[in-house]
């Protein structure tokens, strides 16, 4: 059959229609007459095999964007074809400054964007040249595209260069580790600051679980804080988009001082509830100071957590036995008081902590309902009042503290 | 599950080693199952929670996000080098290596999607069609399933007899999630199956079967662009229907399907892919692909008895979408297609639904009798006749629901 002949400018025939030709086209003249309006650089240009790689990488790296021109008028099919290069950004319109810190699969900078002068945060992730992007990246960056909130770090940028991914989040001054440590109080918070961001806390959890999707990494480092205040949430590598139903994930999430109890237990359908569980255990610890249930292996941390709540029996959580890392040996704890371990939280505030802090999953408090609690009544009015005593105290340039604010059985760690 | 659990382990085992050991493991097997059974209750129990709390609002966002992730078919359209005749042979090879891969039922839809999102935004070479569609598979994999079912690119790579680098895939991976901008969670049609199907008891066949519909209609153009919440429901009314299950009820929304998408779903019923019919002829996915081809030879039985005189062919033509008319490659193709079998990839060589495009010019050229090869699962109970197949075709639902 010659190709040249009415039957020509379509696929040759010898070929599995989407399969590359691996060797000259025999066609490409014939193409060349039936398809006139293909500019030049389009035209299937006779090529050795040897040569193949080169070509492919050429266009690869000269993609045409076909958005770019003009769809309804098809007679002229290409008037303004532009070959867009592979980036408009280029890492070096950032200024890199110091390390703000180091995870196992990325490095993040301080930065300067160099035009606009503003600060950032550059996070640098490796790319593997093996299996390409990490799946932890596609992951992070997909749902950060998705969650645009006041209490998430936005992020501005992806910026790709030849063997690193560098994303660019707006700039944050601490996490709430450092934020803490920084603090002369020994990590202690006080009674507005911890109120004021546990709401904002509370305030993204839901906004992420709104959008189907799990942290599974809420942690104090995690947690960003800028000198207005704010809070937001940051490191989404661990996090992932959840079904309905809830489908089975892996285990090996969250840090494991903030790891869920029915997660510890083997677990592999947990849902928003193991979210909550993390931000049980900031809320105590912005208390006082120190992690609530700092353990070191997957049992001594189970340990931790039953000596404070007690040890679960088939009773008290029916089915408990079922997980894969129940031991019937566990050793039985009474459930404490919790007041014990924070002597500074109100009446209501222990309440809110309680109902954050359950073994059973499915007695968590949800994120919203929590936003809900009587203990963020006074929010608005404790922040006034913060803002005032602030303003007074630059007026008179005092050394006094805020006035105490009411109510709530609440001593002496205010600073 | 815990009285015999600590006497057995020992006690059988010193004594009578053989069927100690046998018994034994009957045991742990047993109790394997009640755990899986549990933790099933258990994440049962916590959807539930989960839907009770954020039901609505997933919902919302999930609608918001379809809209923003949606393919463009009239751009698609422009593309010089690929043509619509050559996506059924792609989408049977991602089928058969998502299959081979054991990953979710999600990553496929993603699949799909993200490769048709990349043809609506970039000049596609034919020779590089392939590779699109590897990584995109790779991008959904990496995206929704768990780190171990990942393909690896030296998978990928072999699935594709080596055609391309390594590095091609690296670039290829970066250039897919560069042109979708990033935004790579696109809510599939499995995901709305399961929000409609989640809070009614679990029914299998039914999912199995609005499951089968919708990777139908993969295959077709005209629903490239239709929203996954509309094939969703469409797919479902159309299972419910086929299953003879009841419908959802009016309020539900599941039942706020377009009547439209529902009628050109029942016209693409027939010859699917002979890949994606071997995939669903399998037990864990209730055969449903044998349940819809008998349902539709039912169906044609009993058209012939009500419509006996008039000439099938006319049906033919009339009931028949045209297929899309921009200048698709003609015949010699498919010949040719045969003796490319034994390059020992995975692509099948005839995909009943390129048929459609040969078929309708072979038959002035004569060849369309030899040219479609027949495959063992599909073929048995249908009419071996173009003409005659065609005129089976499952009338609207509306027509048909009368007769019984």
């Amino acid at each position: 059959m010659n190709p040249s002949n009415s039957l020509g400018g379509d696929i040759n025939p010898q070929q599995n229609p989407y399969l590359p030709l691996t060797g000259p086209p025999d066609n490409s003249q014939a193409q060349a007459q039936q398809q006139p309006a293909i500019p030049p650089h389009l035209k299937h240009q006779p090529t050795r095999s040897s040569n193949l790689k080169r070509q492919i990488t050429d266009q690869l790296l000269a993609p045409i964007d076909i958005l770019e021109y003009d769809r309804p008028s098809k007679k002229s099919k290409y008037p303004g074809l532009v070959s867009e290069g592979m980036d408009k950004r280029h890492p070096s319109s950032f200024q890199q400054l110091e390390k703000l810190g180091e995870g196992t699969y990325a490095t993040v900078f301080k930065g300067r964007n160099r035009q606009t002068g503003e600060l950032v945060a550059l996070k640098e992730i490796h790319l593997d040249s093996e299996e390409g992007t990490p799946s932890t990246a596609i992951r992070e960056i997909s749902l950060m595209k998705e969650l645009k909130h006041e209490n998430i770090v936005s992020l501005h940028d992806v910026i790709h260069t030849e063997n690193k991914l560098m994303l660019v989040f707006e700039y944050m001054d601490k996490d709430l580790k450092k934020y803490m440590d920084s603090r002369n109080s020994g990590g202690q918070l006080d009674y507005v600051t911890i109120k004021s961001f546990m709401h904002q806390l509370l305030q993204g959890i839901a906004f992420c679980h709104d959008n189907r999707v799990l942290h599974r990494d809420l942690k104090p480092q995690n947690l960003l804080i800028n000198n207005k205040g704010q809070l937001k949430l940051a490191d989404f590598g661990l996090a992932r988009a959840f079904g309905i139903p809830v489908n089975t994930f892996s285990n090996e999430v969250v840090t494991l001082w903030y790891r869920a109890p029915d997660v510890l237990l083997g677990s592999r359908t947990y849902n928003t509830s193991i979210d909550i569980w993390s931000a049980g255990c900031i809320m105590a610890e912005m208390y006082t100071g120190r992690p609530l249930f700092p353990g070191t292996t997957n049992e001594d941390q189970l340990q931790k957590i039953f000596r404070i709540m007690g040890t679960p029996s088939e009773r008290s959580w029916p089915g408990i036995s079922q997980f894969p890392e129940y031991k019937s040996n566990f050793h039985v704890y009474a459930t404490q008081d919790l007041r014990m371990f924070l002597p500074q939280i109100d009446q209501v505030g222990l309440d809110l902590i309680s109902r954050m802090l359950q073994l059973r999953p499915e007695m968590r408090i949800g994120a919203l309902e929590a936003l809900g609690h009587l203990w963020f009544r006074d929010l608005g009015t404790l922040r006034a009042q913060q803002a005032q005593a602030q303003a007074q105290q630059q007026q008179f340039g005092g050394m006094g503290g805020m006035p105490p604010p009411g109510g709530y059985g609440y001593n002496s760690s205010m600073v | 599950m815990a009285y015999y659990k600590q006497p057995c382990d020992s006690y059988f085992v010193e004594s009578h080693d053989d069927h100690g050991l046998r018994f034994r493991e009957e045991i742990r097997e047993r109790e394997a199952h009640i755990k899986r059974q549990t933790q099933l209750a258990i994440a049962e129990d916590l959807s539930q929670l989960a839907i009770y709390e954020y039901g609505d609002c997933i919902q919302q966002h999930m609608e918001d996000m379809e809209g923003k992730t949606l393919p463009d078919v009239a751009a698609i359209d422009i593309q010089t080098e690929i043509q619509w005749f050559m996506r059924p042979y792609l989408l049977d090879f991602l089928i058969e290596a998502h299959s081979a891969f054991a990953l979710l039922p999600e990553t496929l839809f993603l699949t799909i999607n993200l490769l048709d999102r990349y043809c609506s935004r970039r000049v596609v070479y034919k020779k590089h069609y392939q590779l699109v569609g590897c990584c995109a598979l790779l991008v959904a994999a990496k995206y929704g399933d768990r780190k171990d079912r990942v393909p690896t690119i030296k998978e990928l790579k072999a699935m594709c007899c080596a055609l391309y680098d390594d590095d091609m895939f690296t670039q290829m991976e970066w250039h897919v999630l560069q042109t979708v901008d990033w935004l790579v969670g696109h809510p599939t049609v499995d995901n709305f199956l399961q929000l409609a199907l989640d809070h009614l008891p679990y029914d299998p066949e039914v999912e199995h079967m609005a499951c089968f519909i919708s990777e139908i209609a993969m295959f077709h153009k005209e629903f490239v662009s239709i929203r996954p919440s509309d094939m969703a429901r469409s797919s479902l009314a159309l299972a419910r229907f086929i299953l003879g299950r009841s419908q959802a009820s009016e309020n539900e929304w599941a039942a706020k399907y377009e009547h439209k998408t529902l009628y050109s779903l029942s016209q693409q019923l027939h010859r699917p892919s002979s890949i994606l019919s071997r995939k669903y002829s399998t037990a864990h996915l209730s055969r449903v692909s044998i349940t819809l081809e008998d349902f539709l030879t039912r169906q044609a039985s009993i058209i012939r008895c009500y419509a006996p005189p008039t000439p099938p062919a006319e049906t033919c033509t009339e009931s028949r979408k045209e297929p899309n008319s921009n200048n698709m490659p003609v015949t010699p193709t498919k010949p040719y297609f045969m003796t490319h079998l034994n390059n020992g990839c995975l692509t099948p060589p005839i995909t009943p639904t390129n048929q459609e495009y040969t078929a309708g010019s072979a038959n002035g050229m004569g060849m369309g009798g030899f040219s479609r090869p027949l495959t063992p699962t599909s073929m048995t109970s249908e009419p071996s006749n173009h003409q005659y197949s065609a005129s089976c075709s499952l009338p609207p639902i509306g027509q048909i629901a009368p007769m019984f």
